[in-house]
């Protein structure tokens, strides 16, 4: 059963988070932004499903709420934001939202879209091989999709019955280029019977529909009856990226629109409003309170860009 | 050390074999390498000693290939990915290129790529343009990725072996006509080669050749030719093209001196041009140096006489390692003749000295009265070099540099460089080819000028120098 108040908090903070790296990465104080505002409910719908710490995440790149679901804390997101030297998942070596941390079970995330989808196969592969009960959760845009990698990578892992979660986050975009100029069909999930697996779409503005799914798809996969296929129906409220500008291909009256199926207002007409009144309360200072430390924090060190190219200088 | 012969092709395999043998975690991948045993039969009944599970037959699909072997290694397991030829590498190196070499980097060690990628590389077979392909270059430009390519069935399986064991992904390189047609003794038991270090495959001392998989053996055969002439070439088999191993081929050019790069790979950005780059930096080389490569064509052609007259062969190569030790060298002594004036030599090992002078604006007589009984003090700065002997010369002739407008004209056996009041304070001379010694003098100002010295290191040491300058100072100032 899902547990609405964590739910609320964790994508209530997420939410506070991404409001103030926009602002931080507008203002100049950091490098670059990747929204999250209106993918909070795919994130904690699944980060809330998997077992933290014992499961593996190849994340999206919009998935903050998953990763603090999971168990990364507001301070080291802000670190990684900031890329500062103990930033967890990349010690400044990559830009914000390329997750990773062996600790948490995070495959490291990449530039290209969607390479890590193949990674995330071989990681669940290496499980079934290990013999343990390990489950990937393999997360991608509509974008990558479109990609042969996701092709060749769902091929072999439907074939072999993999322990992995295919999750497309489908807010109908690539950037700029809107799902009718990605696909002639846009039901991304139907793909999913061209590999013999199950496809399901899901409402991924309703946290609830979300972590029911993923539930389904990650014991499915951790029974061995492999992979599942998902499509997370959402929007994303914020432009691409703090580079991005959006009133170039949309409408505000469709921002707008979509809006008023913010993920976070259908989940707190589930909770007693006093209640979330609160989680938002904490969550913002939260939010804020881990910004301020994390930008104080020294900053990679120079004296370190040649380490880490091969194991004997490590 | 008991041995068993082997070809290359079997070395592969028996590495693949002990190495899945002893560690579990290792896995192999690719197309057509269970039931079939490989298209080249690499891994040719491993399937049915190690299963399905460990042998994996992938679909056609080189990008998932190198992907899944990367997520794989980063789960704990020591992935071998097969791609049927170098060719269709191509399609994986988003994975190589972008992902593996960089995974260790971009995470600071958090997250590694310990797998192997091997691959059937080169011509000579009528493969045409898809199945002939050489591609050491494009994997040997990218930090994070180690680059081995083996030339003998010993090496092949030591160190196959020691790229599973690597903590760092490795592209590992099989030149396909050395599968069957190399065949050599390869050690008993456990055989591990780690030391990234390139191999003497003939030693001698007229000339360096490098090579690697099959050019390897046409460096070998020409040296056999060469030696007929009374050329003994050293020859050198890199074995790892990434790191290269600087160390050994200075060594080896420190005493040759003559740069032959040989490689099947297209001649423009290959590896040669790395190679002479690096033993040009090193100023060890007495002649430029020279490379045999596959021209700047398109493709490899498939028609007998067509991919004959493409690939390099071992003819050129004699061709060109007679040509480098006739080439008269920079580091022959030719004493300057007329019109010699401005030649240098960057082999001579130069040292230079400072000393400050009080010294008349007009000076030049003075100075050359004082130069000569300096080099009367120290007779070795007016000498030529040479290995065998310092010869000293019972004259002193002096080639005056006095600016751009009335250089020297060569031909003496010391240079006196003085650009007067409008030269600079301080410059330092070079020492021109067939002498061992020159000296600058600085513009005069307030009745000091600085006067300095430079001396070609193997025949004039500190001391002389400082003699040398001591004499000087002493008749300049009387």
């Amino acid at each position: 059963m899902l547990d609405l108040d964590r739910a609320y908090q964790v994508m209530s903070t997420a939410r506070h988070m991404d409001e103030r790296m926009w602002r931080l990465a507008r203002s100049g104080r950091a490098h670059f932004a990747v929204p999250c505002s209106g993918h909070e409910a795919v994130g904690a719908g699944y980060g809330l499903a998997l077992h933290p710490g014992h499961d593996y995440v190849a994340p999206h790149y919009r998935d903050l709420a998953a990763m603090l679901a999971i168990g990364l804390t507001p301070r080291e997101v802000f670190l990684h934001f900031f890329a500062r030297r103990d930033d967890p998942c990349a010690h400044g070596r990559q830009p914000y939202a390329h997750w990773g941390s062996r600790a948490h079970g995070v495959v490291s995330l990449q530039g290209p879209q969607p390479n890590h989808v193949t990674h995330g196969v071989g990681v669940a592969w290496g499980s079934k091989l290990l013999g343990t009960d390990q489950v990937t959760w393999i997360g991608f845009g509509d974008g990558g999709a479109q990609k042969g990698e996701v092709h060749e990578a769902m091929n072999i892992a439907a074939i072999h019955k993999l322990p992995c979660v295919f999750c497309v986050e489908n807010n109908f975009y690539t950037q700029s280029v809107p799902s009718r100029l990605e696909s002639a069909r846009p039901e991304i999930a139907a793909r999913a019977a061209g590999y013999g697996i199950p496809g399901e779409a899901v409402d991924g503005m309703d946290v609830k529909a979300m972590f029911d799914a993923a539930t389904r798809a990650v014991e499915r996969a951790r029974a061995g009856e492999g992979p599942t296929f998902l499509e997370a129906r959402c929007y994303r409220y914020l432009p691409n990226t703090s580079n991005d500008d959006d009133t170039r291909y949309r409408s505000r009256n469709e921002v707008e629109e979509a809006r008023s199926r913010d993920p976070l207002l259908l989940l707190r007409q589930e909770l007693d409003a006093a209640r979330a009144d609160a989680i938002d309360e904490e969550a913002m200072t939260v939010a804020a309170e881990a910004a301020e430390w994390a930008e104080a924090q020294p900053e990679g060190d120079p004296e370190e860009i040649l380490e880490h190219t091969y194991a004997l200088t490590s | 050390m008991s041995t068993h012969t082997l070809s290359l092709l079997e070395a592969v395999r028996e590495g693949l074999a002990e190495e899945m043998e002893r560690d579990p975690r290792v896995v192999l991948l690719g197309e057509d390498i269970g039931r079939l045993g490989g298209v080249f039969r690499a891994t040719d009944g491993l399937v049915d000693r190690f299963g399905v599970e460990r042998v994996i037959d992938t679909p056609m699909a080189e990008n998932a290939i190198a992907g899944i072997a990367m997520g794989l290694a980063m789960r704990g397991l020591r992935p071998v990915a097969e791609i049927q030829f170098a060719d269709f590498m191509h399609a994986a190196m988003d994975h190589i290129v972008g992902e593996a070499a960089k995974l260790r980097y971009r995470t600071a060690g958090d997250w590694t790529a310990p797998m192997v990628v091997r691959t059937a590389y080169g011509g000579g077979f009528r493969g045409g343009p898809y199945h002939s392909q050489s591609v050491e270059a494009f994997y040997s430009h990218v930090p994070g990725l180690k680059v081995m390519a083996p030339s003998f069935p010993d090496d092949a399986k030591g160190m196959l072996t020691a790229a599973i064991r690597d903590p760092d992904p490795v592209v590992f390189l099989e030149h396909k006509r050395t599968y069957r047609a190399i065949t050599g003794p390869v050690p008993d038991g456990d055989h591990v080669v780690a030391d990234g270090r390139l191999r003497v495959a003939r030693p001698g001392d007229a000339l360096t050749i490098v090579g690697w998989g099959m050019m390897l053996h046409e460096a070998l055969a020409a040296a056999d030719e060469l030696a007929g002439d009374g050329i003994e070439a050293e020859v050198l088999d890199l074995r790892w093209l990434l790191p290269i191993d600087r160390e050994g081929l200075l060594e080896s050019l420190g005493r040759t001196g003559r740069l032959l790069v040989v490689h099947e790979d297209t001649l423009t950005m290959g590896l040669g041009a790395e190679l002479c780059a690096l033993a040009a930096e090193a100023g060890v080389l007495q002649a430029p140096p020279a490379r045999v490569a596959m021209p700047d064509a398109g493709g490899i052609p498939v028609a007998d006489a067509m991919e004959d007259a493409m690939l390099p062969n071992r003819h050129q190569v004699v061709e060109a390692a007679r040509r480098l030790v006739s080439s008269p060298g920079n580091g022959e002594v030719r004493p300057g003749g007329p019109g010699r004036g401005s030649w240098f030599d960057a082999a001579i090992p130069e040292a230079s000295s400072v000393i400050e002078v009080r010294l008349p604006e007009i000076h030049l007589e003075l100075v050359m009265a004082a130069v000569a009984e300096a080099c009367r003090a120290v007779p070795q700065s007016n000498a030529t070099f040479t290995w065998e002997a310092i010869r000293l010369h019972d004259q002193l002739s002096v080639d005056l540099d006095l600016g751009p407008l009335s250089p020297a004209r060569g031909g003496g056996t010391f240079t006196l460089v003085d650009y007067g009041l409008g030269g600079s304070l301080l410059g330092l001379p070079a020492v021109r080819p067939g002498q061992t010694a020159a000296l600058r003098v600085g513009a005069v100002r307030d009745g000091r000028a600085y006067v300095a010295l430079a001396v070609d290191h193997r025949a004039v040491d500190g001391a002389d120098a400082g003699r040398f300058l001591a004499t000087l100072k002493r008749c300049l100032e009387e």
